[in-house]
C-alpha cells in the first residue's frame, strides 16, 4: 500500500502526522465543540450537536460585548502609549553618544520578566494599603488619602494599562531603534539643508522611514494585547465586579470556572476574529508604508 | 552677493586633526573645485560650509556674514549629495518643491519654480515618479533640481557624479557646466576626479592631508604646479617624476642617466642639490610625433627602448625605459611600435619642472 504513495509525500508524512495530531486535531475539535453544549462536568455533552446556539448566545450576551469593547479600548490606549514612549525612548537612545549598547540592553529588561511576575509586582505597587505608589504619593504630600487603585473600576483598568505599557514599551523601542539605525543619513542631511527644523525633519523625513517598523511592532503587540490574560488575571482577575474583564479572562472563566467549554470555545473563535482584523489592518498599513519609502526589505 | 571665505578652518575629531587651518576666498559666482585623494579633508570642509559638521576652529563667512553657529537652514545654501539623498516617499515634484513647502511659499510660486527647474533639467515627463522608479542619472538631475529650486546663494556639490557610469558622468558634467552658466550662483564642488575639476572649475583647490597644496586656475595648476604633489595629481596620465641630483650642470638621474639642465633653472639650483625632475607625457615623445613648445636648443634627444604601448586611437601612450624606470610619453599621429624596439625620444626641457627633494616645492619661481 505504501508503494502507491509518491516518495515526496511519503517523506513528508511523519511531519504531516505530527502537525495534524498537535495542531489540526485540537483546532478542529475545539471548533466542533463550539457547536455543542460541552461542559467539562458532563463529558457526554460533547456529542450533542446543537448548531449555532452558542454563537447566538454570545451575540446576545452583553457581558461578552462589554469585554470585547474593553479589550479594544485597552488595545488602543496601550498601543498608542507604547508607541509614543517607545519612539521617544528609541530617539533618546539613538542620540546617546556613548554606552548605546548598554542602554539597548537595559531597555530590554522589562521584556525579560515573566508577565505573571510583572502582574504581581504591579499588584503590589498599586496596593491601596502597602503599595509603593500610594506610599510615595502620601509621603510627598500629593494626596491625603489612599487611592484605591485596584478597587475602583476605572483606576484598575488604568493600573493594568500602566503594567502593560511598562512591560512592553521596549518592543516598540527596539524595533523603532532598529529602524533608526537602518535608515540612511543623507535624506536627513538633505532635509536640514532644505530648511527643515529638527521637528520638521522628523515629521517629513525620519518618521516615514520609521513607520514600517512601528507597524511591525503594532502588529506584534496587537496580537499580544488582544490575548491579554496573565497580567490582568494576576492584578485584578477581571474585577472589581467585572470592570476589568477582558475577552480572554472571560473565556478562561467561562471555560474553567463555569466549565462551559463549548461556549468558551465559541467565544474564543469570535475573539480570534478581533486579532485577525487588527493583523490585517496593520499589515495593510505596513505594506503601504514600505511601498512609500520604496523599502527593499 | 555670496562670497564664501574660510579663515584658518580647523576640524578635529578628538586628537585627530583632519583639516589643519585652511584659508580660502571664494568669489561671488565663482565655480571652485575642491580636489584631492580620499581622506584629504575636502568633503569634511564642504560639510562644514554646509553646517552639517561642526567647526573645531576658525571662521566660515558666507556673504560676509559669519555662519559658524548657524544651522544649515539659515545659511542659504543648497547641497547635492553623492548618493542623491532624495526623499524616497515623495514624487519628483514633491522632492523638488519640498524646501519651498517648508518655507511656506504659496503653492502657485512653488509650482512655477519647480516647473522652471524641471524645464532646465529636462525632468518634465518624470514629475509624478518616485525616486525608486528613476535611473541614476535621472535621480542626480532631480537632486540638482531640488538644489536649484531653492535659488540659494551658494551651491555645494559633494562628489555628485561618482555614482554614475563613465558615459553618463561626462554627460552630466556638461550639464553642470551649462547649469552654472545659467544660474550664476557661487559653486563649491568636491571631487576626487581631477578631470572633473579641470573641466568645470574657474579655480581649483588641491588638498592633501587637510592642507591646501595649491589654489589656481586649471591652467595654473596644470602648467605651474606649486608642489610635487600637485604635479603628480593633476594631469592624466600623470607627470613623470624622478628623483635626481644636480651635477656638472646636468640633471643626473639613477643608473648614470642624465639630462641637460634647462636654461630657466641655471640660476635656481646649486651644484649637488637634490631635486625631483618632472616632465609631462605631452613633453616627451618619439621624434616627429609631438608638439615642440620651446626652442630647438631645449630639446634633448635620446635613443630609448620601448617597453609597452597603449594605443588610444588618436594617440598612443608609449612607455620607454630610461634611468632605471619607465617613463610615459604621448605619441601623436601614432605609428605602431613593438616592445623592445629602440626609438629616438625627444625631451622638451623647456616644459620641464624641478621640485626641491626636501620640501616638494617648485624651483621654477
Amino acid at each position: 500500500m505504501l508503494k502507491k504513495i509518491p516518495t515526496p509525500v511519503l517523506l513528508l508524512l511523519p511531519a504531516i502526522v505530527v502537525l495534524a495530531a498537535v495542531v489540526l486535531f485540537p483546532l478542529l475539535l475545539s471548533l466542533y465543540s463550539s457547536f455543542t453544549p460541552f461542559r467539562l462536568t458532563k463529558p457526554q455533552s460533547l456529542f450533542i450537536f446543537f448548531g449555532f446556539r452558542n454563537y447566538a448566545r454570545i451575540l446576545a450576551n452583553l457581558d461578552f460585548w462589554i469585554a470585547f469593547g474593553r479589550t479594544v479600548v485597552l488595545l488602543t490606549i496601550a498601543l498608542n502609549l507604547e508607541m509614543l514612549l517607545g519612539l521617544g525612548l528609541a530617539l533618546l537612545v539613538n542620540k546617546a553618544t556613548m554606552g548605546k549598547r548598554a542602554l539597548r540592553t537595559i531597555m530590554m529588561f522589562p521584556m525579560m520578566f515573566s508577565p505573571i511576575l510583572v502582574g504581581f509586582q504591579f499588584k503590589f505597587m498599586f496596593n491601596d494599603n502597602v503599595g509603593l505608589i500610594n506610599n510615595a504619593l502620601q509621603s510627598l504630600g500629593i494626596t491625603e488619602t489612599a487611592i484605591p487603585w485596584l478597587i475602583d473600576g476605572n483606576l484598575a483598568l488604568f493600573s493594568i494599562v500602566v503594567a502593560e505599557v511598562w512591560s512592553s514599551t521596549s518592543v516598540f523601542a527596539i524595533l523603532i531603534l532598529a529602524g533608526l539605525l537602518a535608515m540612511p543619513q543623507e535624506p536627513v542631511e538633505a532635509a536640514k539643508v532644505d530648511g527643515c527644523t529638527p521637528l520638521q525633519t522628523f515629521r517629513y523625513v525620519t518618521w516615514p522611514f520609521l513607520m514600517p517598523f512601528a507597524y511591525i511592532a503594532m502588529t506584534i503587540r496587537s496580537l499580544d494585547v488582544a490575548r491579554a490574560y496573565d497580567i490582568v488575571k494576576i492584578m485584578s482577575d477581571g474585577g472589581p465586579a467585572g470592570r476589568t474583564e477582558l475577552l480572554w479572562t472571560l473565556v478562561g472563566r467561562t471555560a474553567y470556572s463555569d466549565a462551559q467549554m463549548g461556549l468558551a470555545n465559541a467565544m474564543a473563535y469570535v475573539s480570534i476574529l478581533l486579532s485577525i482584523l487588527f493583523t490585517v489592518y496593520f499589515f495593510r498599513k505596513l505594506a503601504a508604508a514600505r511601498a512609500s519609502i520604496a523599502a527593499e526589505w | 552677493m555670496a562670497q564664501v571665505s574660510l579663515k584658518n578652518l580647523v576640524k578635529s575629531y578628538g586628537a585627530l586633526n583632519v583639516v589643519h587651518g585652511i584659508s580660502l576666498d571664494v568669489k561671488d559666482r565663482e565655480f571652485i573645485a575642491l580636489v584631492g585623494p580620499s581622506g584629504c579633508g575636502k568633503s569634511t570642509t564642504l560639510r562644514m560650509i554646509a553646517g552639517l559638521e561642526s567647526i573645531s576652529g576658525g571662521v566660515i563667512e558666507i556673504g560676509g556674514k559669519e555662519v559658524n553657529d548657524l544651522p544649515p537652514r539659515d545659511r542659504n545654501i543648497s547641497m547635492v549629495f553623492q548618493s542623491y539623498a532624495l526623499y524616497p516617499h515623495m514624487s519628483v515634484c514633491e522632492n523638488m518643491g519640498f524646501s519651498l513647502k517648508i518655507a511656506k511659499r504659496p503653492q502657485a510660486e512653488i509650482d512655477q519654480r519647480v516647473n522652471e527647474a524641471a524645464a532646465i533639467l529636462g525632468l518634465e515627463a518624470l514629475m509624478e515618479r518616485r525616486p525608486a522608479q528613476l535611473s541614476g542619472g535621472q535621480r542626480q538631475r532631480v537632486a540638482m533640481g531640488r538644489a536649484i529650486v531653492r535659488d540659494p546663494e551658494v551651491f555645494l556639490f559633494d562628489e555628485p557624479l561618482s555614482n554614475l557610469d563613465a558615459k553618463l558622468r561626462t554627460q552630466m558634467r556638461t550639464e553642470i557646466k551649462k547649469l552654472h552658466a545659467k544660474v550664476r550662483s557661487t559653486v563649491i564642488y568636491v571631487t576626487h576626479d581631477q578631470v572633473e575639476a579641470m573641466t568645470l572649475a574657474d579655480r581649483i583647490v588641491i588638498m592633501r592631508d587637510g592642507h591646501i597644496e595649491q589654489v589656481g586656475t586649471p591652467e595654473e595648476v596644470f602648467h605651474r604646479p606649486r608642489t610635487r604633489f600637485v604635479a603628480g595629481f593633476i594631469g592624466s596620465p600623470p607627470m613623470n617624476l624622478e628623483e635626481a641630483v644636480i651635477a656638472d650642470g646636468r640633471i643626473r638621474l639613477r643608473d648614470g642617466a642624465s639630462l641637460p639642465l634647462p636654461a630657466k633653472f641655471t640660476d635656481k639650483v646649486t651644484e649637488g642639490q637634490k631635486v625631483v625632475f618632472g616632465l609631462r607625457p605631452d613633453d616627451l615623445f618619439p621624434k616627429g610625433h609631438g608638439l615642440h613648445s620651446g626652442a630647438e636648443s631645449d630639446i634633448a634627444s635620446l635613443d630609448l627602448p620601448v617597453s609597452i604601448t597603449e594605443p588610444l586611437g588618436n594617440e598612443t601612450l608609449v612607455f620607454v625605459e630610461f634611468g632605471g624606470r619607465e617613463w610615459v610619453s604621448r605619441m601623436l599621429n601614432p605609428t605602431s611600435l613593438a616592445s623592445g624596439q629602440t626609438v629616438t625620444m625627444q625631451f622638451d626641457l623647456s616644459q620641464a619642472h624641478l621640485f626641491s627633494a626636501e620640501t616638494g616645492l617648485t624651483l621654477s619661481e
